[in-house]
């Protein structure tokens, strides 16, 4: 699952958009998608954020997640439409006796329910696929005065579990290679059988840690005065964008006080 | 001679996931007492098809048997006690305060008695020179001896087959030609040796064996000898026979054999040569 | 031009009693391409931590002797000064790439030194173009092969514009494959671009082909400092240190080399070396 939601590289307008407005986007799709009930809204949200994804070309890749998550959907739609006995009865599930009914207005708000659920992850995914790590750090950085050592550190830890995780797989395989395994019911046998695992990882970390200080430092890291490849500033796409969406959602509340959108 | 299989691997693929295989179809067959060599580009699958030979991966199908039981259902803790491992890097391993506890690691794992480990411990750091080294903290030793302490940990355990993953990488010449040398004696003593390596002229010194991967797949399995007598084969996995060899071929009008070995051997030849045509100081 | 001078240097770590580096004198020339080989623990890279200021800025120890870069006194420069001169290359791939893509990478080095971004861009494309990695600009590092990872490295250390590039065994985790990329891009940047190379390495059939000299260290000190062609020459003590010598050059060596028919260090040397005392 982790891999799914990793950046992909694309030379998209979304890509290009400032990390900020995407996170501004995603706030805006969380909001609307809780403000209205409506599966009408609902459906037309998602419809925008799937088109956002096709934009931002990453809709392929998001595919298995996209089917995924429709899977968890209908459990949803399931669930609402049979628990939800309010209004017109359409039919019963158990005839005879006339027990379990299931009404329009269930099969509706379950509609609702799972095309808000979608919308809301899918409008994560598409931010995080679209967004690189790395500028939303920066963007963080630059917004809330986060010292840039911080946010380094974070990245480059970010960067090295990969390779962590590789390392205990490497260590485990070559103490299991002689006959270790870890297990036993006594707690405190099995503590001491991570040792074989732990100790070895340990010093490998401090070990590669000293040789990145290294790498850093002979590449004049603290040397002053730092400059950034990406621009983290906000263009003027993204001033009018945000300027939309915060428009958008205020005149939506606006809409929900005057009753609409609601069932 | 009798020739008794002990590792096979018949039609062996493995893949991770949904991912193109790293192994395809490879069938072979590794008889006891051979010295063999696995070499390949970097990716080729040499690492993946090792690990199965010890059950630290399972082929996603075909079969290996080891001793001529199927992997499939033994853990690699009990394989363990037919193949030892020696993985490239021995700090992967090593966790130990004393070098003496970390080579009888291994066989407390096996529930020996306590005078058996002794006594295979003391003969496993004579057999790696490294008696001296008994009560050692082992990050005090150099990298090349951590590799001899890590092989030593394996040879304790007194297995019949021996795996070495790239022993030499990032060794001097002297660590890597201890370590050879070593793995020369435990061939000659009857251990089945199969080495991963990128050093063709180590292959060339060691092995009588070398089974040539290519994209997951066996591109050669034979004597070293005819292996290396066709650079356009090793070409394919982006390797060159030794250098000595490679002298050799380009000396063929010559009537220098293409299967040159060693420098010694070639010097042998040239000499013979030249005293034939009258040339030779 | 001497580039690099290094007089009488003399480097003990902190709680050892013997120096790790005993009065090292060596001058490199702009524009060379230097070989360091020997044993393991024979100072190579103590050496090479004295050349990019990671020796005294990052480890200390009793330091003795002097360097001088073009006149100024090594040991008085930071190391994000002495990084605008000597570009390092480590040994392990995975422990020099800082981030998470290629370009970031790249940009790392330049940004510390606070390049203006759009001059950051032209370096990135230059660095990417000389060690033939431009396709993977946009890769995550994580996806690279092991020979384009210190590909990647060497861009990295080159977009701050080094004069000096020092490597400290590079190749020792690479495949042939890997190695002979490497090799060849190190002689295209100081062929063509006249970048001074400094490589330690192991791999002595590679350094015979490449470097114009060949420095060996035993037990902290230099003990051979010439022309490959000499340093091969001398097969006694280089057994003696332990210093693998090129199958050719052994080769000739058992036969005998005279001002005619001189060391062959390459195969193709080696087959004129064979023809012409066949023929005699």
């Amino acid at each position: 699952m982790a891999a799914l939601v990793e950046y992909i590289h694309e030379d998209s307008p979304v890509h290009r958009l400032n990390a900020l407005t995407k996170i501004f986007w995603a706030l805006f799709t969380l909001g609307f998608g809780l403000l209205f009930n409506d599966y009408r809204y609902l459906l037309a949200l998602l419809a925008s954020v799937l088109l956002v994804a096709a934009s931002a070309r990453v809709l392929q890749s998001l595919l298995p997640v996209i089917s995924g998550l429709t899977v968890f959907a209908m459990i949803l739609f399931l669930i609402q439409a049979l628990f939800y006995n309010q209004g017109q009865v359409l039919f019963y599930l158990i005839p005879g006796v006339d027990r379990v009914p299931v009404t329009v207005q269930g099969l509706l708000s379950g509609l609702a329910m799972a095309a808000r659920m979608m919308t809301i992850i899918l409008s994560f995914l598409v931010f995080l696929t679209a967004t690189r790590t790395q500028d939303i750090v920066l963007t963080l950085v630059e917004k809330f005065k986060i010292p840039y050592d911080y946010a380094f550190m974070f990245l480059t830890a970010l960067r090295f579990i990969p390779s962590f995780l590789n390392e205990v797989k490497m260590v485990s395989d070559a103490q299991q290679a002689r006959g270790h395994s870890i297990g036993g019911i006594n707690p405190f046998k099995k503590i001491k059988s991570y040792a074989p695992v732990t100790i070895p990882l340990v010093l490998l970390s401090i070990n590669k840690a000293e040789n990145i200080a290294m790498a850093m430092e002979t590449r004049g890291y603290c040397g002053g005065n730092r400059t950034c490849l990406r621009d983290t500033r906000m263009g003027r796409t993204d001033y009018l964008l945000t300027a939309a969406l915060i428009l958008l959602l205020a005149s939506s509340a606006t809409a929900r006080a005057a009753g609409y959108g609601v069932m | 001679m009798n020739r008794q299989v002990l590792i096979k691997a018949e039609n062996l693929t493995f893949k991770y996931g949904t991912e193109p295989p790293v192994l395809r179809n490879i069938s072979l067959e590794i008889a006891r007492g051979e010295c063999v060599a696995v070499i390949g580009q970097n990716g080729a699958g040499k690492t993946t098809l090792a690990k199965h030979f010890n059950g630290m991966l399972k082929p996603v199908s075909g079969k290996v048997y080891v001793g001529g039981r199927d992997t499939e259902r033994l853990k690699v803790s009990v394989l363990a006690r037919t193949v030892g491992y020696v993985f490239q890097n021995p700090d992967h391993q090593i966790f130990h305060d004393t070098v003496g506890k970390e080579v009888a690691f291994g066989l407390k794992n096996f529930d020996l008695p306590g005078k058996v480990i002794e006594e295979r411990v003391t003969a496993a750091l004579e057999t790696v020179g490294l008696t001296a080294h008994h009560a050692t903290y082992p990050f005090n030793l150099s990298k090349g001896q951590r590799q001899r302490v890590a092989l030593a940990s394996v040879l304790a355990m007194q297995t019949e087959v021996i795996v070495l993953d790239e022993p030499t990488t990032g060794q001097d010449y002297r660590e890597s030609m201890q370590i050879m040398n070593l793995v020369k004696k435990l061939n000659q003593n009857g251990h089945t040796v199969i080495f991963i390596t990128h050093d063709m002229a180590l292959v060339a010194e060691f092995a009588q064996r070398a089974i040539v991967l290519c994209n997951g797949e066996i591109l050669a399995d034979g004597g070293v000898r005819s292996i290396f007598s066709r650079p356009e084969l090793l070409k394919e996995t982006f390797l060159k026979p030794p250098q000595i060899t490679a002298l050799a071929q380009s000396l063929n009008r010559y009537a220098i054999p293409p299967d040159v070995l060693k420098v010694k051997e070639m010097y042998e030849l040239l000499k013979a040569r030249g005293e034939e045509i009258g040339c030779f100081s | 031009m001497t580039l690099l001078k290094i007089e009488n240097l003399t480097f003990s770590y902190p709680q050892s009693i013997q120096p790790a580096l005993k009065n090292i004198n060596l001058a490199i020339k702009k524009g060379s391409f230097t070989g360091i080989t020997g044993p393991t623990g024979a100072g190579k890279s103590t050496l090479a931590y004295c050349l990019n200021g990671i020796i005294p800025h990052f480890q200390g120890g009793k330091l003795g002797g002097q360097i001088n870069l073009r006149g100024d006194s090594l040991f008085t420069l930071g190391t994000a000064q002495i990084s605008r001169v000597v570009g390092s290359v480590f040994q392990d791939p995975d422990a020099q790439i800082i981030s998470a893509d290629v370009e970031q990478e790249v940009a790392f080095g330049p940004e510390n030194l606070g390049v203006p971004p759009e001059e950051i861009e032209q370096r990135i494309a230059e660095a990417l173009y000389l060690t033939g990695i431009s396709g993977l600009r946009r890769r995550p590092t994580t996806v690279l092969s092991g020979g384009q990872k210190q590909r990647l490295a060497i861009a990295a250390a080159l977009a701050v514009l080094p004069e000096i590039l020092l490597l400290d065994e590079p190749t020792s985790e690479l495949d042939p494959a890997g190695t002979e990329e490497i090799f060849q891009v190190l002689k295209k940047l100081n062929r063509e671009h006249g970048i001074t190379i400094i490589i330690i390495e192991q791999k002595t059939e590679q350094l015979a082909t490449h470097a114009d000299r060949i420095v060996v260290l035993n037990e902290g000190a230099v003990v051979m400092d010439d022309h490959p062609r000499q340093v091969f020459s001398k097969q006694q003590t280089l057994e003696a240190v332990g210093v693998r010598i090129p199958q050719v050059a052994g080769l000739a060596g058992m036969i005998g080399v005279n001002d005619r028919t001189p060391l062959p260090l390459t195969v193709e040397q080696a087959h004129r070396f064979i023809e012409r005392i066949l023929r005699r």
